[in-house]
């Protein structure tokens, strides 16, 4: 898939294929269009060109009422967690719940308290996400993401602007929600120590290219110098 | 991105944000309640600001008027009929709606815009909602209430202080003042016709401007002037188009 923005190339011819149940990683210098890539994934940006395949279906080429449809089996958290600042914390998660419907609002009221009990936050359902830190923020995000049960979740920069302890706990709570759910994780993060430990195969986009796709473990020794580079955060080589 | 594609994009945008509050408005999924929040956002909150607004304007209309037919003629009594008049399907409309443009548009662009640059509005995309329906529609419809029912509001407080100012400055009588014979069915279908407008046009016309915000704070500023200019100018162009349809159609002429 290709996608432009104002003539400048983001996305120059993207090749990828994640399997269903597959933990994939994608990292990539800043700008570099990382998040283009996610909301293109989930069809909340048509590319220009090309097809994005969501189990069969060509979702570039969907209707938006389609899309509402595709869109409703994945869970993302934003980059800046995108928590609703006019709704309580217990609202914000309950959200995808209840727009889904078909759940009792009892049942509801259970699985948010159960949800924000496994990221930590339990009985800060009436607080309005302005009264939380940066952290907790993060939390009620991913915590909104699972909270239905998704096929396809989308991590955005999950531990952006975290401390290390915290960001070892919220790569905890990522793996605890995989091995639970068996759903299909993609994640984009600027912490690569952490994320090579999460994720079994990562790609890295420079340039609109996917400039490498394959193990984890092996990135640090990718023939690419350009991704050997900023694997490993030396300071000389092409970039 | 070049002007052409802006102006298709924005084409785009404009054309789904109509279409889908039409629909939204008739069979659309709202957050319970949020209609009667948004009525009184729009309503409630903007009563002082009406009532000051039309109040004034009242006084100074019948103020001056009276000051330039006492220097020609010396004859009060038509005024009052002709200021209920004019009132009724110009003034009280119009005015309203302009005041309207400025502190509710404002509001809708803030509001709305903040959301699109923090993501919010594709949370809700990725939770299955359609944004216009949504942050729109509840907007659109408590808009078209209370458009009229500040319009109403304003013109009796404009005609308040305009009888008042009539008497207390040109001692003309409040019974010959308020003379509702020249007020015809015409004018009052002419001056709910652009109620039912402009309730209608500012949200969509700031809605419009809220969900095409880009950037950051910078962005969300730009969409809040460009909704209090757009639905203020789009307030003046409904007037000139509809007062010519209610003079011609609807006040046979006169």
């Amino acid at each position: 898939m290709t996608r432009s923005f104002s003539g400048e190339t983001v996305l120059a011819g993207i090749d990828l294929r994640v399997d269903r149940g597959e933990t994939w990683g994608l990292v990539g210098p800043a700008a570099s269009g990382k998040s283009v890539m996610l909301k293109t994934l989930c069809g909340l940006l048509p590319p220009d060109a090309g097809a994005v395949v969501v189990d069969g279906e060509d979702i570039a080429a969907a209707t938006e009422e389609r899309l509402m449809l595709v869109r409703a089996r994945f869970g993302m958290l934003f980059q800046n967690n995108a928590l609703f600042d006019f709704m309580t914390v217990g609202d914000n998660v309950a959200f995808p719940l209840v727009r889904r419907g078909g759940v009792e609002p009892k049942e509801i009221r259970a699985r948010v308290s159960a949800r924000l009990r496994a990221v930590g936050l339990a009985g800060t359902e009436d607080k309005f996400p302005s009264e939380l830190s940066g952290g907790m923020r993060k939390r009620v995000g991913i915590a909104r993401a699972v909270i239905a049960r998704p096929d396809i979740v989308i991590y955005d920069e999950p531990t952006a602007g975290l401390d290390p302890v915290t960001t070892q706990k919220v790569y905890d709570l990522l793996a605890r929600e995989r091995d639970a759910t068996g759903a299909t994780v993609v994640v984009v993060s600027s912490d690569l120590d952490a994320l090579l430990r999460f994720v079994p195969r990562v790609g890295m986009i420079y340039q609109g290219k996917l400039r490498y796709d394959g193990p984890a473990k092996k990135a640090r020794d990718a023939d690419d110098p350009v991704v050997r580079q900023f694997v490993r955060g030396d300071i000389e080589g092409p970039l | 991105m070049s002007r052409v594609e802006a102006f298709r994009d924005g084409a785009k945008l404009f054309r789904r944000i109509v279409v889908r509050t039409a629909v939204g408005s008739l069979r659309g999924r709202r957050p319970p309640g949020e209609v009667l929040r948004q009525m009184e956002q729009v309503g409630n909150r903007s009563v002082v600001f009406i009532a000051v607004t039309l109040g004034f304007i009242g006084m100074v209309l019948v103020f001056q008027t009276c000051l330039q037919i006492n220097r020609v003629t010396g004859d009060l009594s038509q005024v009052g009929a002709e200021f209920l008049k004019i009132l009724v399907h110009e003034f009280g409309p119009t005015l309203t709606a302009m005041m309207l443009a400025t502190r509710v548009g404002a509001g809708i662009a803030a509001e709305v815009g903040s959301m699109v640059v923090t993501e919010q509005v594709d949370a809700l995309r990725m939770c299955g909602v359609e944004p216009v329906e949504y942050l729109i529609v509840p907007r659109f419809l408590a808009s078209l209430v209370m458009t009229g029912v500040l319009t109403v509001f304003g013109v009796a407080v404009a005609i308040t202080m305009g009888t008042l100012t009539a008497y207390l400055t040109f001692h003309v009588n409040p019974r010959i003042f308020l003379d509702l014979g020249r007020v015809s069915l015409g004018d009052l279908a002419t001056g709910g016709l652009k109620v039912i407008a402009y309730g209608a046009a500012i949200p969509i016309v700031s809605g419009f401007a809220g969900l095409g915000a880009r950037g950051g704070s910078e962005g969300v500023g730009w969409a809040t002037t460009r909704a209090v200019i757009a639905s203020s100018f789009t307030v003046i162009v409904l007037d000139l188009v509809l007062s010519g349809v209610g003079l011609f159609l609807l006040q046979g002429g006169a």
